[in-house]
């Protein structure tokens, strides 16, 4: 279906090929997973395989790539291809372009010479099988991450060709969400249609994928069944997460130092309660997970713990500061908080610059020493002079700990740290945690991965709609 | 978040318009607005849009968006006052009984008139266009100016630029919210605020343009070159399209003799 014939290809001013000599077939009824670390070029082969670079993107182009048999240069223009190929990219934002969610869809497929009875068929059986139905009048971009990603896909899928090329389609689902779509690619795939995917969760995808690509720089490092690949040390480590050997016995808990304490803390959002009562005591030293649903109120509680919300009632102490009432920048001192985007933070034009910035603002004294230690930590000190938007997604992940960590809160807080990252990728991050807390942080994370929270953290608390369902020691979990 | 010029789902007599209908409502309110400067006409006129939008279930974002407009009225009348000097003289903007400069500033009926009608008018065309975006659905709008020959390029701009607000609020919260948690304070002085300006500016500016490549293939791979629609869905003319054209038509064909005939006299 697809065929990719030594293909290399550079973006317009890049000093590096993005991908090189890319050798690879797509097969009807066949599902091919392509991984690597961020930056290893998956975007990029996704686009030279929809034909998307040879119509769109300028750069030093070579090799050749056939959709259907056909040379991609010898479609008319993308319009054309997407009859043929339906492609997924990762940021749903930008794929959404209407005000509700069953407009989205018609707008994919209202321009295909379908009759009415036709498009009003594909309508509503996309919508059935992606489970938008109760959606369909809702304005897609105030939905939810994964919401947002199952429209995407219906307006990919409506269209009904027999190529999909998916960017992670799943990366911001969590693992009920995660297997629907699994489900639903199976079916796809015994209809014999050719499916091309990059993920992350490779031990979630497992009974979809017939072949494995990891590619490395940009280069193919191992390509082939899965049993085979899996054989590959390093493969391995990408495609499934190994964080074996990250929880030790806890260091230096100090349980008679709460470091963060909630007692009856209730938060609404106008009339929506996103917490209520939560009585929380974490200790200084501790590694905590908070796990829990899309909407559980795991962001919204850790907010509060530097004042970027203040509770609707009861109290937040933390570090012995008043969180309902100190300054956002005195908590800064105490606490540092890693959104998930890293992207949102990033704005100076080197490394150096964007950690210096929280330093400068809280006055810390040895600021050279205080950015280089950070970056130390974190293994960026080679990078001090780059361009933060230039960096891969993991090593933006990194500095953005980096940004929060030179401010040498006592207290570090990470919202999803591992999205978008690979197994190694995100063992590494893991790495970093632990070693802060050895040095006698208190960290706490959210995250979707039940395997991350499981593995490494002392502690793991469950939310369920804005309360505390579940509040576990790992040791009495998992011996 | 108050979302701001975003289609609310209906089924009020605005949404049940078509949208020609309301693009013609938009025009004559346009040119009445701006051709004439009598105050009980342009009042006259903002009442009007307001019983509209309360016949069609949409009074609250209007009045909402008010505050918006009254907000810019201040500085209006600010602006006349300061420039405005006619007629009889009511006031100062510096109370006499402020020693030296007391007295200052006189506040005319002149200036007062100008600014109450640059206030009218500025509410009237806000609230008309609010009134039209919020109950028309983008596909319909889309659908209508392809009829009228639009490129869509010109129509899919307007629409991804209304699409676009409120994510970038939530957007420009988001970084906001990372900027505070790392100690940000916006700085004191109009210098101090115009540097702080960038570690919000930069991200959110990033963000987007990294963004526009995507949304450029999305609606090239959507087919929004070619011509061949189905047509499903398509909105017809209803019965108050059929009364509300020629009414418009009427009362803008009357003011413009009204307004011809009396400043030819």
């Amino acid at each position: 279906m697809i065929t990719l014939e030594n293909v290399s290809y550079a973006y317009p001013r890049a000093d590096r090929e993005a991908v090189s000599e890319i050798t690879l077939t797509l097969k009807g009824g066949e599902c091919v997973l392509v991984t690597g670390h961020s930056g290893s070029g998956k975007t990029t082969l996704c686009l030279a395989a929809a034909g998307i670079l040879e119509h769109e993107y300028g750069g030093k182009k070579s090799g050749r790539v056939t959709v259907d048999g056909k040379d991609v240069r010898e479609y008319h223009d993308l319009t054309d291809i997407s009859t043929r190929v339906g492609i997924l990219f990762d940021d749903p934002d930008s794929q959404l372009l209407f005000t509700t969610v069953e407009e989205e869809v018609l707008s994919a497929i209202e321009r295909r010479g379908f009759s009415v009875a036709e498009v009003e068929e594909r309508l509503a059986q996309v919508l059935a099988v992606t489970g938008l139905e109760e959606l369909k009048d809702r304005p897609p971009h105030a939905l939810s991450g994964g919401q947002k990603q199952r429209v995407v896909l219906a307006t990919t899928l409506a269209l009904g060709t027999d190529i999909l090329i998916l960017d992670e389609p799943t990366s911001e689902l969590d693992e009920q969400g995660t297997e629907s779509i699994v489900r639903l690619l199976e079916e796809f795939k015994a209809q014999g249609k050719a499916i091309l995917i990059v993920e992350q969760k490779f031990t979630k995808l497992a009974s979809l994928v017939d072949r494995i690509v990891v590619l490395e720089n940009g280069r193919i490092r191992n390509e082939g069944p899965p049993a085979t690949v899996l054989q590959d040390e390093i493969a391995r480590r990408t495609l499934i997460p190994d964080f074996s050997g990250i929880r030790t016995r806890s260091p230096a808990v100090n349980g008679s130092v709460p470091m963060v304490c909630t007692r009856g803390l209730t938060f609404s959002y106008g009339e929506e309660e996103a917490l209520s009562g939560v009585d929380l005591s974490i200790a200084q030293g501790e590694f905590v997970a908070i796990v829990g649903e899309n909407g559980s109120g795991k962001t919204t509680l850790v907010k509060h713990f530097i004042g970027l919300l203040r509770p609707g009632k009861g109290t937040v102490t933390v570090d012995g500061k008043d969180a309902a009432k100190a300054p956002i920048a005195e908590l800064a001192h105490s606490v540092g908080l890693v959104f998930q985007n890293p992207d949102h933070m990033f704005f100076a034009d080197s490394v150096f610059d964007e950690v210096a910035f929280g330093v400068d603002n809280l006055g810390i004294p040895g600021r050279e020493q205080a950015v280089m230690d950070a970056l130390a930590t974190v293994r960026l000190t080679a990078a001090r002079d780059l361009y933060p938007r230039w960096l891969s997604r993991g090593e933006r992940q990194r500095l953005a700990i980096a940004c929060v960590l030179a401010m040498q809160p006592a207290v570090l807080i990470l919202d999803e740290p591992t999205t978008g990252l690979d197994g190694s990728e995100s063992r590494e991050i893991l790495e970093i945690l632990k070693q802060l807390q050895e040095k006698g942080h208190t960290i706490i994370m959210i995250t979707h991965s039940r395997e991350i929270a499981g593995q490494c953290a002392d502690r793991v608390i469950h939310m369920e709609a804005g309360r505390i369902a579940d509040d576990v020691r790992a040791e009495a979990a998992h011996g | 978040m108050a979302e701001i010029l975003q289609y609310i789902p209906g089924d009020g007599i605005f949404h049940r318009l078509h949208p020609v209908t309301k693009i013609l409502f938009i025009i004559i309110v346009s040119v009445v607005t701006i051709l004439t400067s009598s105050i009980p006409l342009l009042a006259g006129l903002l009442l009007l849009i307001f019983l509209l939008a309360f016949a069609g279930h949409l009074l609250r974002p209007v009045i909402q968006q008010m505050i918006l407009i009254l907000l810019m009225s201040i500085v209006i009348y600010l602006i006349t006052i300061l420039t405005v000097q006619d007629g009889a003289v009511i006031g100062y903007l510096v109370p006499s009984f402020i020693p030296l400069i007391g007295g200052s500033i006189p506040i005319t009926v002149g200036a007062l008139t100008v600014g109450t009608v640059l206030t009218l008018r500025f509410a009237i065309l806000i609230s008309a266009f609010q009134l039209f975006v919020i109950s028309t659905q983008p596909r319909d709008l889309v659908h209508t100016m392809e009829r009228a020959r639009v490129p869509v390029d010109y129509t899919l701009m307007f629409i991804i630029a209304l699409r676009f607000i409120p994510t970038l609020q939530i957007e420009g919260k988001r970084i906001h919210e990372a900027q505070l948690a790392r100690g940000y304070h916006p700085g004191d002085g109009f210098m101090g605020r115009i540097r702080s300006v960038a570690p919000v500016m930069v991200p959110l500016v990033s963000n987007s343009l990294s963004r526009a490549t995507l949304l450029g293939l999305t609606i090239d791979l959507r087919g929004y070159r070619t011509r061949a629609r189905t047509r499903l869905r398509e909105r017809t003319f209803g019965i108050a399209d059929k009364v509300a054209i020629p009414l418009m038509c009427l009362a803008g064909v009357a003011f413009l003799y009204g307004f011809l005939t009396s400043s030819l006299l």
